[in-house]
């Protein structure tokens, strides 16, 4: 290798490629880590922006709809309308006749012995599956009564809960309460553990033998049963869900950050840096942070999935966000409690569950793969 | 090539491959060697010339991305494409090798005992007990002292040498045909460097075995080798007696190598220059083992009163091996790190100096590093490396001027400026050094602390590293202080010469008087050591 | 050695005071007691209740109480289970957490470190892949899950094995709640044995190895896996301290009468005592098994020297 005058090949004035753009083609290769990126993104779309394009609300209740399997039909279908529609009929004391559906439409013809009263029509608006149920016709001196209206049919691609909610919905605000809860506190613990390992880190001596040995005791307080206790007592509310976990997640973090530090502080750049003059903070910046994001970034995609496990514990202990509200965890709580008479209830949020631990695994790996040092 | 008659390892189109993301790199392009009964064959070349690869390849120790394909021939018998376990027939017996790093060589977790009786046990059968005998032999016959009492000890009980004698004793275990050795003595300070290569050539006498030196190192080769095969870029340049290589080398590249031994003199400094920068009972405490809360700790004087005075235009250079406390030096006399004494910089008394009171001065005192993959960020681009310092002392610079700057400096050092938008790592070792070179003299410095600037580089970019040095000196009448353990940099860059050992200076002199004259035991040993092996 | 554990067991009691003091306070400076239910008691009911659990005396006065009892062994009745005090619920308890914690422990080790060695010496291949692929189910599916699931098929659909309960201790009663506890941490040893071993087989030792045509068993069983079972090891201690001190999901899952539910319980039902007790139990647990692995560490690694 020799060493004449010549720079790397390239045209004038070239930009070079930094670590962080060699990372991400190579992370861009990485087709594992891709499909758990596009994944993600699914998921998040999913969650964030499908209660926009869904006619039913989280905790919308449809009691004539409890507990009923995922299908892609509409509900209800035509011969179970005809059911409900016998059994409104004998509600408003009325004999069916006829019965029609048309699409959205229906026609009805009942008769009694006594004329109807057209207020009738109430019984069958009462029913979750009608609406602006109109008398049309009038015969036999209002013993007969046509009766048109609307089908209100409802679409459950994942069935309902056993309280009569759409589990879409639900599914969708769990994963927006997961993901926030996963995000949220992640960079909690991230802020506390950046900090807290930094500071021990470059200081140094007698103030980094006391900081870590603090961080030693902590790691012997049973801490999961802390979050557990510190939800009990404290309350059940989304804020102090994350507050929490991300106060418990921070020491792996904070030994992170601090190791790097140190190992950063023993670099000849750093030295270089001093012989320049520069100032702490100017180093700090320039040179310590830079150098420590990418094991952070590895490390959050480490912390995500474990608070997302962590929020999903809490609430199959019944110590999650509370009801209506719900999350993934809650939800498969809920699942594994129903798993004989209604699998889907375990089956749709568990999967979205697995499929996004899964995906942040892989973008995890991915990342390390692309960031690793040992690969320059 | 014709097939020599008393050739044991036959080599012949030998090719090693490596699959990387950015696809295939050929290490080794199908060379030819042989090695022959009882001689030491040289295969030298700089980094990344394939002479080590070509050694794992035949051993069958290449890393999983690599292939290798084409022939070596031990005694007859092709290794090449053998199975593991038909090849480990022959590697720890009949062909042995020893490695760079004898920290890392040894595992760890087991005593050297163990370690040694391992290819005893499994080449010649018998039991770790019955082998014992035959380790405290070996342990004896490569020198480790009371091998009775350091049979049972751990590998981070040894010190770098002994490690080495370690490695060594393990490759002999089995009275080998060949001994490969790859770099042995790289990693140790020169006066174990010739200790272990005398070792390695009286048993040579003893066993006959022939022995294949892979270096980087021409001051080795020439006094050890009996044949040289040069290599570069995975290809045999040139292949021949050790005397007729020196003499009379046919390859252009062989003589290149041969010229980037350093050369040349610095020329003197003025008569009666001005004292630049002086130390005087310069002296540099570590404290070590303490407790959390105090405790007693005991102090380490890494730097143990040392005077010295720099002139104007002068170069300095200090020697020492590892551990001598040369760069704590350097680093002291510019106020780096906490330290005792008194130091001058030109008329102003520094020895009270903060941090804060120091740093305007810094612009004038500049160091330069070993370890040019170090000492660059690798997240700033070598234009916002450069300029760094400018932020500092010329914050109020515009950016165009700063930029007009940086294309100066990277002139100035022979680099092309369109390069200053690139990243270190796109660089090789001479260029990186370059950059950091760079950083210290867009400052106009008058001092410049260089430690080691030159040994992390191969020796034809050290030549031209050096003569830059030299050329910048001269120009901006910059004045120097040189550490190194290489003697034969020290004597082309210096102007007067500081030998170090445990951090005092054990002699001191013009460059001329030290390198023809020494008078210390410690000094003799030294170049005995680095000059005539 | 004995010097280092007589240091290190003293050391453990001011890690513990200190463990004690925080969740002491943490949890009475919250909101409401373990008297407040739904329907209020009568004021003079309630004050004899707090006179009796000497809740009516300042706070630094109860934790006075609770540390001067606590060292002597006694940790005090449990506000809920009226018949029993927090150290006879645990000594109760204690045995079935254990017994069960010891296997899955066993079986997460084992299974872990084997599946993770043969996926690093096959790396990249089919079987390494769908050893990672499996670890990763493990890891990212929660044990609420798969405890469920289990129970689903082997208990109710194919009726091979008991659906929960301890019965008569049998083993086939610790079958299902076993895996279900074992598997996350099977999957961490996985994957931590898997990469420290190629880690291990990287090294420049096992070159060396190589280069003397050692066996390819010798060099992987003896010198790749000792080096690569020390990270493994480090991760022995919290592993084995949560297993063995009990799982509030699984137990509730398979109802089985261990300890891990009274955390639970006790937080829950703001059974101060109770949680107290839980945690000191598990704090003492940490600390054995920190203390236990890195004697074990010692003894692995002759760089690490405990005197």
């Amino acid at each position: 290798m020799t060493d004449i005058v010549q720079a790397p090949a390239g045209l004038p004035e070239t930009k070079g490629r930094s670590l962080f753009q060699l990372a991400a083609l190579r992370f861009r290769r990485n087709r594992a880590a891709m499909t758990g990126c596009i994944m993600l993104v699914l998921i998040a779309l999913f969650s964030f922006v499908g209660p926009l394009f869904s006619p039913h609300s989280y905790d919308q209740v449809f009691p004539s709809y409890v507990s009923i399997g995922p299908s892609l039909e509409p509900r209800p279908d035509t011969s179970t309308l005809q059911e409900v529609m016998e059994s409104v009929a004998a509600r408003a004391r009325v004999t069916l006749r006829e019965f029609n559906v048309e699409g959205e439409a229906f026609t009805a013809t009942v008769t009694s012995e006594q004329p109807i009263d057209p207020r009738a029509t109430r019984y069958f608006d009462r029913a979750n599956e009608f609406e602006n149920t109109k008398v049309v016709a009038t015969e036999d001196d209002g013993r007969t009564l046509k009766v048109e209206g609307q089908v209100d049919r409802e679409y459950f691609p994942f069935g309902t809960d056993s309280n009569g909610r759409d589990l879409l919905v639900r599914v969708m605000l769990g994963g927006q309460i997961s993901i926030a809860v996963g995000l949220l506190a992640s960079l909690v613990s991230l802020g506390i553990g950046v900090v807290y390992g930094a500071t021990s880190g470059y200081i140094g001596g007698r103030v980094d033998n006391v900081m870590m040995r603090f961080v030693e005791i902590l790691y012997s307080l049973p801490f999961v049963f802390l979050v557990v206790v510190l939800v009990v007592f404290f309350g059940r509310s989304f804020v102090l869900i994350f507050l929490v976990i991300g106060a418990v997640e921070w020491l792996d973090m904070a030994r992170i950050v601090r190791g790097q530090t140190l190992a950063l502080k023993r670099r000849e750049f750093v030295g270089a840096a001093q012989a320049l003059g520069l100032t702490d903070w100017q180093i700090i910046r320039r040179h310590i942070i830079p150098n420590t994001i990418g094991p952070v970034i590895i490390f959050v995609t480490v912390v995500v999935p474990k608070v997302i496990l962590l929020e999903s514990f809490l609430s199959f202990l019944g110590l999650g966000v509370q009801a209506p509200l719900t999350s993934w965890g809650a939800l498969i709580s809920e699942g594994a409690n129903n798993i004989q008479s209604a699998p889907w209830l375990l089956i749709f949020p568990a999967t979205f569950f697995v499929v996004t631990l899964f995906s942040l695994n892989f973008v995890g790996d991915g990342l390390r793969d692309a960031l690793d040092p040992k690969d320059r | 090539m014709t097939e020599m008659k008393d050739s044991i390892l036959a080599v012949r189109g030998l090719t090693v491959d490596f699959s990387t993301p950015d696809g295939r790199v050929e290490a080794v392009k199908g060379i030819g060697l042989d090695v022959r009964t009882g001689e030491t064959l040289a295969v030298v070349g700089e980094s990344g010339s394939g002479k080590s690869q070509t050694m794992m390849g035949i051993m069958g120790l290449l890393a999983k991305n690599g292939t290798v394909t084409g022939s070596a021939r031990y005694r007859g018998q092709e290794l090449v494409g053998l199975p593991p376990k038909a090849l480990n027939g022959v590697r720890g017996s009949k062909i042995t090798m020893i490695f760079q790093e004898p920290m890392t060589s040894l595992d760890p977790l087991y005593p050297i005992g163990r370690q040694i009786s391992e290819p005893i046990v499994h080449h010649r059968g018998g039991t770790f007990k019955q082998a014992k005998k035959r380790v405290l032999e070996l342990l004896e016959l490569v020198g480790i002292p009371e091998p009775a009492r350091r049979i049972d000890s751990y590998p981070h009980e040894l010190s770098g040498g002994q490690r080495q004698r370690v490695m060594i004793a393990m490759a002999l275990a089995n009275e080998p045909d060949i001994l490969i050795a790859d770099e042995p003595t790289t990693a140790l300070d020169v006066t174990i460097q010739a200790q272990i290569l005398d070792l390695l050539k009286s048993l040579q006498r003893r066993f006959g075995m022939a022995i294949v030196l892979i270096t980087h190192d021409l001051g080795i080769v020439k006094h050890f080798a009996d044949r040289v095969a040069v290599m570069r870029r995975g290809e045999v340049v040139e292949e021949g007696r050790t005397t007729e290589i020196f003499e009379r080398p046919k390859a252009d590249y062989t003589k290149m190598l041969l010229a980037a031994e350093p050369s040349g003199r610095k020329a003197p400094p003025a008569r009666g220059a001005p004292i630049i920068l002086e130390g005087r009972d310069v002296a540099v405490e570590y404290a070590i083992g303490k407790g959390l809360f105090g405790g007693s700790s005991s102090a380490f004087r890494a730097v143990d009163g040392v005077n010295l005075r720099l002139r104007q235009g002068q170069t300095i250079g200090i020697v020492g091996e590892s551990g001598s406390g040369k760069s704590t030096l350097g680093r002291a006399l510019l106020r780096l790190l906490p330290s005792s004494g008194y130091y001058r910089f030109g008329t102003t008394d520094i020895s009270g100096f903060d941090r804060g009171a120091m740093r305007p001065l810094r612009r004038e005192l500049q160091l330069v590093f070993q370890d040019p993959y170090g000492s660059l960020s690798p997240r700033l681009t070598v234009g916002e490396i450069i300029t760094e310092g400018l932020y500092v002392h010329e914050p109020e610079l515009s950016r165009a001027e700063r930029d007009r700057r940086a294309i100066a400096a990277l002139k100035e050092v022979g680099l092309d400026p369109a390069s200053r938008n690139r990243y270190p790592h796109e660089f090789s070792g001479g260029q990186r050094q370059r950059i950091a070179i760079a950083r210290a003299v867009i400052l106009k410095p008058k001092v410049v602390i260089l430690d080691e600037p030159t040994s992390a580089l191969d020796r034809s970019v050290q030549g031209q590293v050096i003569e830059l040095l030299r050329d910048l000196q001269e120009k901006h009448g910059l004045s120097y202080i040189f550490i190194s353990h290489d003697l034969s940099v020290v004597k082309a860059m210096s102007d007067y010469v500081i030998v170090m050992k445990n951090g005092r200076i054990v002699e001191e002199g013009e460059t001329d008087a030290i390198f023809e004259a020494p008078r210390e035991s410690y000094t003799k040993t030294l170049m005995g050591a680095a000059f005539n092996v | 050695m004995i010097s280092f554990v007589l240091r290190r067991l003293a050391s453990a009691v001011p890690t513990l005071f200190i463990v004690v003091t925080i969740s002491f306070f943490l949890m009475r400076f919250a909101p409401g007691g373990p008297f407040n239910l739904e329907r209020p008691l009568p004021p003079s009911t309630m004050e004899n209740l707090m006179r009796t659990y000497h809740l009516d005396q300042p706070l630094w006065r109860q934790y006075g109480i609770y540390l001067s009892n606590a060292v002597t062994g006694d940790f005090g009745p449990s506000y809920i289970y009226h018949d029993n005090n927090v150290a006879q619920l645990i000594g109760k308890g204690l045995p079935y957490s254990m017994e069960l914690g010891f296997y899955a422990l066993i079986l997460a080790v084992v299974g872990g470190v084997i599946a993770g060695t043969i996926a690093a010496l096959r790396q990249n291949s089919f079987l390494d892949f769908a050893i990672m692929s499996v670890s990763t189910i493990g890891v990212t599916v929660p044990n609420f899950v798969v405890g469920p699931v289990l129970t689903l098929i082997f208990a109710i659909m194919l009726s091979w094995l008991p659906a929960g309960g301890w019965g008569d201790g049998s083993f086939r009663f610790l079958i299902l709640p076993m895996i279900a506890l074992a598997l996350p941490q099977l999957a961490v040893f996985a994957r931590l044995t898997r990469g420290s071993m190629i880690e291990a087989l990287n090294t420049d030792h096992i070159r060396t190895a190589k280069a003397y045509g050692l066996p390819s068993r010798t060099v992987v069983v003896t010198h790749a896996m000792r080096g690569a079972l020390l990270p493994v090891v480090s991760y022995l201690a919290p592993c084995a301290a949560a297993l063995l001190t009990g799982s509030a999901v699984v137990e509730t899952i398979f109802t089985i009468p261990g300890v891990g539910r009274y955390f639970v319980l006790g937080a829950i039902n703001r059974d101060y005592t109770l949680v107290m007790g839980t945690v000191v139990l598990i704090a003492i647990f940490v600390i054995v098994f920190n203390l236990l692995v890195d004697i074990l560490y010692g003894l692995l690694d002759p760089r690490v020297r405990h005197d």
